[in-house]
This record gives C-alpha cells, sequence and structure tokens, in this order.
C-alpha cells in the first residue's frame, strides 16, 4: 500500500532577487512497511525533501499525496496532515528539557486530544515499547544520547503515525548505540506496517533499508 | 494534561521569581497608592457622611466641609418653616488656636452645635457625656489629636482663642483632611469665643427631612428662600469637599501617576520576561509545531505563564500592601483597600498579563516548524 507519494516537487527559494533551486523535479513513493535510506552530499536538499514530505514545507511546483489524498499547501491543513500521519525524529532529539522522558511522550498523546490518566498510561506503553520504562521520570538532561533517541522515537510514535520521518537519527550517537537504535526503527516500520524514510550520512542505515535513495544537486537518482 | 507552560516557567526559576517580582512590586505600589487615596480622602468627609442631616445649606460657593464661610444664624428660621423639614440646625465649623503645655500654638477646627445628640456628631464617643457641653466651658476633642496637640485626658484644661476649656471627653474617627484636629464645642460658646467673625452667624444649615418629605422639592424651596446660599444632600455635598481636595492638592494626579507608573512597571516587566523566554524557548516551540500543535496550543502556554505569573504576583503584592497596613497606620494614615478595588486591581492585573504576553504571539505566530531540522 502506497503511503506516500510525491510527483515533480520542486522548491526554490528566495534571497531578494536571488533565486536557489534545491529540488528539481523529485518524484518518489513510500510503500508501507518499506524502510528507504536517503542520502546525499551536504547541500543536496536532504532536509528540504524530508520537511517537503512531512508536510512542514510546502513546495513551489509538484504534487504530494499521503494516503492517495493530494496535500494541500495551505498552512492548517499540513499541520493537520502532519498532526495525522507522520511522526518525526530529529537529529538533534529536540525533547523538551524541562519535561521527563514520560511528561515529553505524554504531551504529544494530548496535543492529539487525549487527557488524563488513558494519556500517560498510552505514553508509559510507548516508552515501555522502546525499552526506556525505567527511565520514565528521567529528565532529558539525565539520559544518555541513545536514551534520548528512544524518547524522541516513543514520542513521534504517539500520534500513531504511518510515517516515520528521521533526520540523521544515528548522527549524535556512538556506533554501537546508533546499531541498537536502527534496529529499532526497523522494528517499528516492519512490526507497524509503517514506511520510513532515513535521511543519512551514515553508510550502517543501509544495512536495514529495503531501498537506498540518493540524491545531489536536487535531483534523485537511483 | 502536561503543563509544559509551568515546567517552562519552573525551569529557570531565577526568571520566573522576577517576573512574579515584578508584577507584585506593580500590584503592591498600585493596592497602597490608591489605598492611601482612598485613606485620605475619608479623611475629607467623615463628618458629613456620619452627620444625621438629609440636606447641608453652605454659603455660596463653599468649596469644602472645612473652608465654611459665615451667614446669618437667623436663616435657620426660614429652613425650619418649609413643608418637608422635619429638623434644621445651625452648625459652626471653624478654625481656631489651641495653646500647648508648652507654650506653643496649633490650629485645630471646631465644630459647634446646640445639640450634638440630634446629629449624630461626634458618631464615637472614647469617653465622656457630649451633653457636657452644653454646660459651658467645656471641649470635647479627638482622641487622633493628641498626634499635634500631645497628651491629654478627660478633666485636663485647654486653651482655645486665650480661653480656658475643660476638656469633657474624647472622640474618635473625627479627623479632617489636613490631618488639623477636630474638636467639639458648644454653639453658643464658639460664637462668644471668635465674636468678631460668628456672633450672629451660622457656617452650616443642618437638615432632616420629614419622613416622605421630596428631597429636591425641600432643595428648591431653600434655594427660593434662601438665593445666596447653596444647598446638598449629604452624598452631594461629601462628593463636592472630595472633588476639591482632589483637583487643588494633586492627589488625584499623585495617585493616578503612581498606578500609571505600578501599570507600565508591571507590564514591562512581565512583557519583557515572557518574551526573553519566548526567545530562548522558540526551538521547543517549534517542535510543538512539528509534532503536531498549532499557534493556539502555542498561544495557549504563552497565556498560561501570563495567568501564572498574574495570580502569583497578584497574591504576593496583596500581601505586601496588607503588610504594609501597620507601618502606614503608625504614621496616622489610613491605608483603604475596598473588596471592589482589590477585584478591580486582580482583573487588571490578569488582563495586563495576558497583554503583555500577546508581544510574543507574533514571535510564535511565525515560529518555522523546519527550525527543529537545524543543529
Amino acid at each position: 500500500m502506497t503511503v506516500l507519494k510525491g510527483i515533480d516537487l520542486t522548491k526554490a527559494f528566495h534571497d531578494g532577487n536571488v533565486e536557489t533551486q534545491v529540488l528539481r523535479g523529485v518524484s518518489l513513493e513510500l510503500q508501507a512497511g518499506e524502510v528507504v535510506s536517503l542520502e546525499g552530499p551536504s547541500g543536496s536538499g536532504k532536509t528540504t525533501l524530508l520537511q517537503i514530505l512531512g508536510c512542514i514545507l510546502s513546495p513551489s511546483a509538484g504534487t504530494l499525496h499521503i494516503h492517495q489524498h493530494k496535500v494541500d499547501s495551505n498552512s492548517k491543513q499540513l499541520a493537520a496532515v502532519r498532526r495525522r500521519n507522520i511522526g518525526f525524529v530529529f537529529q538533534q532529539f529536540n525533547l523538551f528539557p524541562s519535561l521527563s522522558a514520560l511528561e515529553n511522550v505524554q504531551y504529544a498523546i494530548n496535543l492529539k486530544g487525549v487527557k488524563g490518566p488513558a494519556a500517560k498510561n498510552e505514553a508509559a506503553a510507548l516508552l515501555d515499547s522502546v525499552g526506556l520504562s525505567d527511565r520514565a521520570r528521567y529528565l532529558p538532561r539525565d539520559l544518555s544520547g541513545g536514551q534520548k533517541q528512544r524518547v524522541a522515537i516513543a514520542r513521534a510514535l504517539a500520534c500513531k503515525p504511518s510515517l516515520l520521518l528521521a533526520d540523521e537519527p544515528t548522527a549524535n550517537l556512538d556506533s554501537t548505540v546508533g546499531s541498537q537504535i536502527l534496529e529499532l526503527f526497523r522494528d517499528l516500520a516492519k512490526q507497524e506496517n509503517r514506511a520510513l524514510l532515513i535521511v543519512t550520512h551514515d553508510p550502517k542505515v543501509r544495512s536495514i533499508a529495503d531501498r537506498v535513495l540518493q540524491i545531489h544537486d536536487g535531483r534523485l537518482q537511483s | 494534561m502536561v503543563d509544559l507552560a509551568l515546567k517552562i516557567l519552573l525551569h529557570d526559576k531565577l526568571r520566573f521569581t522576577i517576573t512574579v517580582a515584578g508584577v507584585a512590586f506593580a500590584v503592591a505600589l498600585v493596592l497602597s497608592q490608591v489605598g492611601l487615596f482612598f485613606g485620605l480622602l475619608s479623611n475629607a468627609t467623615p463628618t458629613i457622611r456620619n452627620a444625621s442631616a438629609d440636606l447641608w445649606v453652605t454659603s455660596r460657593n463653599t468649596p469644602n466641609v472645612d473652608f465654611a464661610h459665615e451667614f446669618p444664624e437667623t436663616y435657620v428660621n426660614r429652613v425650619r418653616s418649609i413643608p418637608g423639614v422635619s429638623k434644621a440646625d445651625n452648625l459652626i465649623v471653624t478654625f481656631m488656636n489651641i495653646s500647648l503645655p508648652n507654650g506653643a500654638e496649633e490650629g485645630g477646627v471646631f465644630y459647634a452645635l446646640d445639640d450634638f445628640s440630634a446629629w449624630n456628631l461626634p458618631w464615637r464617643v472614647k469617653e465622656g457625656n457630649i451633653q457636657d457641653l452644653r454646660r459651658g466651658e467645656f471641649i470635647f476633642l479627638d482622641e487622633s489629636a493628641k498626634r499635634r496637640l500631645g497628651d491629654f485626658a478627660m478633666g485636663d484644661f485647654r486653651e482655645v482663642q486665650h480661653n480656658r476649656l475643660r476638656i469633657a471627653g474624647q472622640s474618635q474617627d473625627a479627623k479632617s483632611f489636613t490631618t488639623t484636629p477636630v474638636s467639639f464645642i458648644d454653639f453658643r460658646r464658639a460664637q462668644e469665643m471668635n465674636p468678631d467673625l460668628l456672633k450672629g452667624n451660622t457656617s452650616y444649615i443642618l437638615v432632616k427631612l420629614a419622613p416622605g418629605a421630596d428631597a429636591s422639592a425641600v432643595k428648591a424651596e431653600i434655594n427660593r428662600r434662601l438665593p445666596f446660599n447653596d444647598v446638598y444632600t449629604s452624598n452631594e455635598w461629601a462628593s463636592k469637599s472630595e472633588a476639591y481636595w482632589i483637583k487643588n492638592t494633586g492627589i488625584g494626579l499623585n495617585a493616578f501617576l503612581a498606578v500609571f507608573l505600578g501599570v507600565l512597571v508591571g507590564v514591562v516587566v512581565v512583557a519583557q520576561t515572557l518574551y526573553t523566554s519566548t526567545m530562548e524557548h522558540i526551538k521547543e516551540f517549534g517542535t510543538v509545531k512539528a509534532i503536531g500543535g498549532s499557534n493556539a496550543d502555542i498561544y495557549r502556554i504563552l497565556a498560561r505563564q501570563a495567568t501564572i505569573a498574574a495570580v502569583l504576583g497578584f497574591i504576593l503584592g496583596l500581601g505586601i500592601a496588607f503588610a504594609q497596613k501597620p507601618a502606614i497606620e503608625a504614621m496616622a494614615l489610613k491605608l483603604i483597600m475596598p473588596a471592589s478595588t482589590i477585584a478591580i486591581v486582580a482583573i487588571g492585573t490578569l488582563l495586563l498579563c495576558l497583554a503583555s504576553a500577546m508581544v510574543s504571539f507574533r514571535k510564535v505566530a511565525n515560529v518555522d516548524p523546519g527550525l527543529v531540522f537545524r543543529s
């Protein structure tokens, strides 16, 4: 089943009269349960593509479909699609430093309208699924890099997303922990039938990827 | 529900303390200045508000109750004959000098009536019988006069305008706006003590209406019969007296400026600290958007932070204002904070803090969730 389909996506940024073409007609599809690695040198357009696929940016041209539905460029609709379908994992983790591990996950659940004990139980279950139930009350500053990334993954799963987008998820982790996180990603994609796109420089990602996409100068090269 | 707003506030406890302290300072400043304003004003009209007169007849354009001008005492007979008037009496309010045991002199404001009991003056008697004033050379002093006249007791003598008077009792709460001591003496005694000014004259006519009488009709008739006098209801006369002091002493402007400064300090502190906090947590707000939150979710966080600062700051400020009360009363001043004023300041604090938070609203409305992808 196709989770995501981008057709001829282009993106240009303007700085005064200077136009910078970042994406040049990118088309791609992601299937449910599929793990895709997106690789490319710095400045090739990886992160811009990730933001468009994640409904954070709208493309200058081209169309994006999620579950067969065309995504409008209206910012409210982008936010709604993001909230319902997409989970993000960031290179910098981006956890809320003042919230415990459990609260970080619970807050994301609250945002989709679930409150009270139900949200807390769901957050605890998600933390358990990433093997961090014993660190639920720890603040991010008291967690290791790998543990922070696990919390971030649990938070990304809060909206039960059909699409997981990860931006350099192993960049700030040592090799062993990075491998463990990748294993976790693969399990989450396969067991729950989620599409997973990982933007990375890390060659280890290839070991869990069903497909590797290369991007250069804003163009995909298979 | 995870309270991200409170957690962010408490994450930087020093900044949070400064925010709450800023609000508390502003609230304490506003409450104490407004309380002092009301306290001072309450001294301007206690005799008007406590006397049982329905109407006051004054000489033309008398500015306030203490600055009376004289007119013939026989005018009272014209008032007494008006239908609807149950009782009318002359009242003298005049300044005279009181000699102190150390040889110095202090000014005093004297209220002189034939029958004090009939007009509920003085309204609080600490000791003595007010009817004793009719016996001749006696005086009732207000307890608050001790601050200016030194200690005194019933039975002591004081010299007023070179007349030796015996203290027949003490009243309480009879004060004047200028803090000049208030005393009570017999009407005829007052005329004898200052005949040049008071012989055959009075300062006011106090009027009590008959049950069911139409106050405006009686007023109109008094105006017709005494065309060179003014007539006020008690409330009108109290308001006129208060307005005089507000306009002519600058206390109204002073209170307004203090309230304005308090508001300004509160708004600047809250706006500045919330804005700085928002800027420092801008990436977190970007994360909220990236994980599905809307601008409304972020506005709620900022509004809740402003509300927390407002509530805690108001409670602390109210505590500070009340804690000042004993020290202010020790200086013979009053801090009057009616519940309605406290409620208005509470609502104002909340609204101004929310308005301050709106400075940050525009910033977060434009937060790019793509911010979270930057290292």
